[in-house]
């Protein structure tokens, strides 16, 4: 069901009403259900990865469990007696078992996401290579269907387990429950991914309805919906032209339509993102935030923790703190630290884990070389900002140039903008050879001999929509600016006059009515992020 | 105190660890700050820090960073 069906309207009305009719230890099965149901409706067949990731993980979380309990009673039954050596050795046997247990459930769910996700992808590569090597095989594509948000449910089922062997959260009884934890289908479709101390908690408690706080979802799900249908929708026809007919654009244009494909992307996601805010907030639930006004970033870096919050948290904490605290990258740190000396040997390794981080955040993305590249060059980029960090720092000191005024705070926004935008050739190009042909066009074109025509006229959008793409921009930029500064919006607008509400109200419903992107191909312009 | 004050002051000199309680939650010291900062404090304290010793009440100020280092320094 898309979120902007009016089946999914009915099917959202109807669990509301009947999740604050129902007797309060009953409204986290009425989100099972819902959740299940609307699971089925997308993809029925694909429920039954859903069901084994469930299983798989809740067993083997509470098999950690009683593992730790076995262990905490060996020790405390015979404390007096054994000495600091034998705990530790008892202790690291554990700790061995439980990590075997881990291991496997990862090895199970990620295999599973992998094989469906990647396996075209190494197919092709592979057979790419033996061609290359003249070898004469061919590794066969399979017709795989990717179940429906495989991978923010695997991540954060997985992320659950960790926590769990980490000794972070204790494992979950019920595993109904836990089923509802892993399907809650606001989050299903494209996150957030959440986490169990966070979300289990809210998900299977029960909620009163509160009035200011269904009105405060609703509002968000609205401007959600106001991103998606308005501006990202409407942006997506320029984008799709640029990248389909690249050649026959100059450089402007073809840079316009590359940031115009970042304004689609965060309109789509955050909008969606939004929309699933609103909807569990409704209902009680605090999603996690996963935008934070991220075209506001003064670096890759701060890009990253702006933009898809909750994917770079888990790589952060699942994937980079592990790798950087391991034995084997100490190991290396030492290594390095005598080669490079202290300064510089002590950061590589650091940045090594960073890169490896990135990879995975690229390759997330989609089975594809571009993506790769992707995940590649943000990871240079932050090991470049690091690594400019002081003597960035001593040229300012030098040129009296504010380290906190506006003016450098600007030109960061503008340069990582800049950055930003040359990624996304990669993330939307169909292959890297035609990513690097666009900005080889776009470098070596950038100014167009006559301009007099306008840049984006005869490209799928009339005037009239140009002309609405631009308000409906500097609204969004107005709106991220406010958020930027910390003023919270719905409050605001709570305290307005009551005219005044009523008319922001109408202006956000009329303009998704009429201005929303209902074009011929409406019932096809799905979420972008459901295909992952 | 001063040991660790020192190793701090080290990593992050514009950052003042004496009077700062709220270095992860304000975002003061970032994912980077944090490596550098374990790595130093396994080294110098021969400890072991592992990922699920790395959450805010740890790291939030200078106190809580020694209140760890302790514990794991009496720990099997």
């Amino acid at each position: 069901m898309s979120y902007t069906s009016g089946l999914f309207f009915i099917f959202l009305l109807t669990l509301i009403v009947v999740y604050f009719v129902v007797p309060k230890r009953f409204q986290w099965i009425v989100l099972l259900l819902g959740s299940y149901i609307f699971y089925l409706a997308a993809n029925p067949v694909s429920a039954l990865f859903l069901v084994v990731t469930t299983i798989s993980v809740f067993y083997c979380a509470r098999w950690i469990g009683k593992e730790e309990e076995r262990f905490s009673r060996e020790v405390s039954a015979n404390a007096e007696t054994l000495t600091r050596e034998q705990k530790k050795h008892i202790r690291n046997k554990s700790r061995r078992k439980k990590k075997l247990i881990l291991i496997g459930a990862l090895i199970l769910n990620f295999g599973i996401l992998f094989s469906l996700k990647y396996f075209n992808f190494f197919a092709n590569s592979t057979t790419y290579l033996f061609n290359i090597l003249s070898i004469d095989a061919t590794i066969p594509r399979l017709d795989l269907l990717l179940p429906l948000g495989i991978s923010f449910y695997t991540f954060q089922s997985t992320g659950y387990l960790i926590d769990v062997f980490r000794g972070k959260v204790k494992p979950d009884e019920n595993i109904a429950k836990f089923a509802l934890f892993v399907s809650f289908f606001p989050q299903i479709v494209q996150g957030p991914i959440g986490r169990h101390d966070e979300l289990a908690q809210q998900l299977y408690g029960s909620h009163e309805f509160d009035y200011t706080r269904a009105k405060f979802g609703l509002q968000l799900a609205l401007w959600g919906l106001f991103k998606k249908m308005v501006i990202a929708d409407r942006a997506a026809i320029l984008v799709d032209e640029v990248f389909g007919n690249f050649a026959a654009y100059e450089g402007v244009t073809i840079f316009s339509g590359v940031f115009l494909y970042c304004v689609q992307i965060y309109g789509d996601f955050s909008g969606g993102i939004d929309i699933s805010r609103g909807m569990a907030q409704i209902m009680g639930i605090n999603l996690r935030e996963n935008f934070k006004q991220p075209f506001f970033a003064t670096s890759i870096a701060d890009f990253w923790r702006r933009w898809h919050i909750s994917l770079s948290e888990w790589m952060r904490d699942y994937i980079f703190y592990p790798l950087s605290l391991s034995h084997s990258f100490a190991a290396l740190g030492k290594s390095t630290r005598r080669v490079f000396g202290s300064r510089l040997g002590k950061l590589i390794p650091i940045f090594l884990a960073q890169l490896i981080t990135f990879l995975f955040v690229g390759i997330w993305h989609g089975a594809n070389w571009t993506f790769v590249f992707f995940g590649l060059y943000n990871g240079l980029f932050i090991i470049l900002g690091i690594l400019t960090e002081q003597p960035l720092n001593r040229f300012k000191g030098r040129h009296n140039i504010s380290l906190t005024g506006i003016g450098w705070r600007v030109v960061n926004v503008l340069i990582t903008f800049v950055l930003v935008v040359i990624a996304r050739y990669f993330s939307r190009a169909p292959d890297l050879v035609t990513a690097l042909r666009m900005l080889k066009r776009t470098a070596l074109t950038f100014f167009p001999i006559d301009i007099s025509g306008g840049i984006f006229t005869e490209m799928g959008l009339n005037e009239k929509n140009l002309q609405l793409l631009v308000v409906v921009l500097l609204v969004l930029f107005l709106v991220e600016l406010l958020q930027e500064r910390g003023v919270q919006l719905r409050e605001k607008i709570a305290k307005q006059h009551v005219l005044v509400r009523w008319a922001i109200y109408f202006i956000a419903v009329f303009s998704i009515l009429i201005f929303g992107m209902y074009g011929i191909n409406y019932v096809a312009t799905d979420f972008i992020y459901m295909g992952f | 105190m001063e040991e660790l004050l020192s190793i701090l002051e080290e990593i992050r000199p514009d950052v003042d660890f004496i009077n700062n309680e709220r270095l992860i939650d304000d975002k003061i010291l970032d994912s980077f700050d944090i490596i550098s900062l374990v790595g130093e404090l396994a080294s110098h304290y021969d400890i072991e820090i592992g990922v699920e010793n790395l959450v805010p009440v740890n790291f939030n100020s200078a106190a809580a960073i020694l209140e760890l280092v302790q514990k794991l320094q009496e720990s099997y």
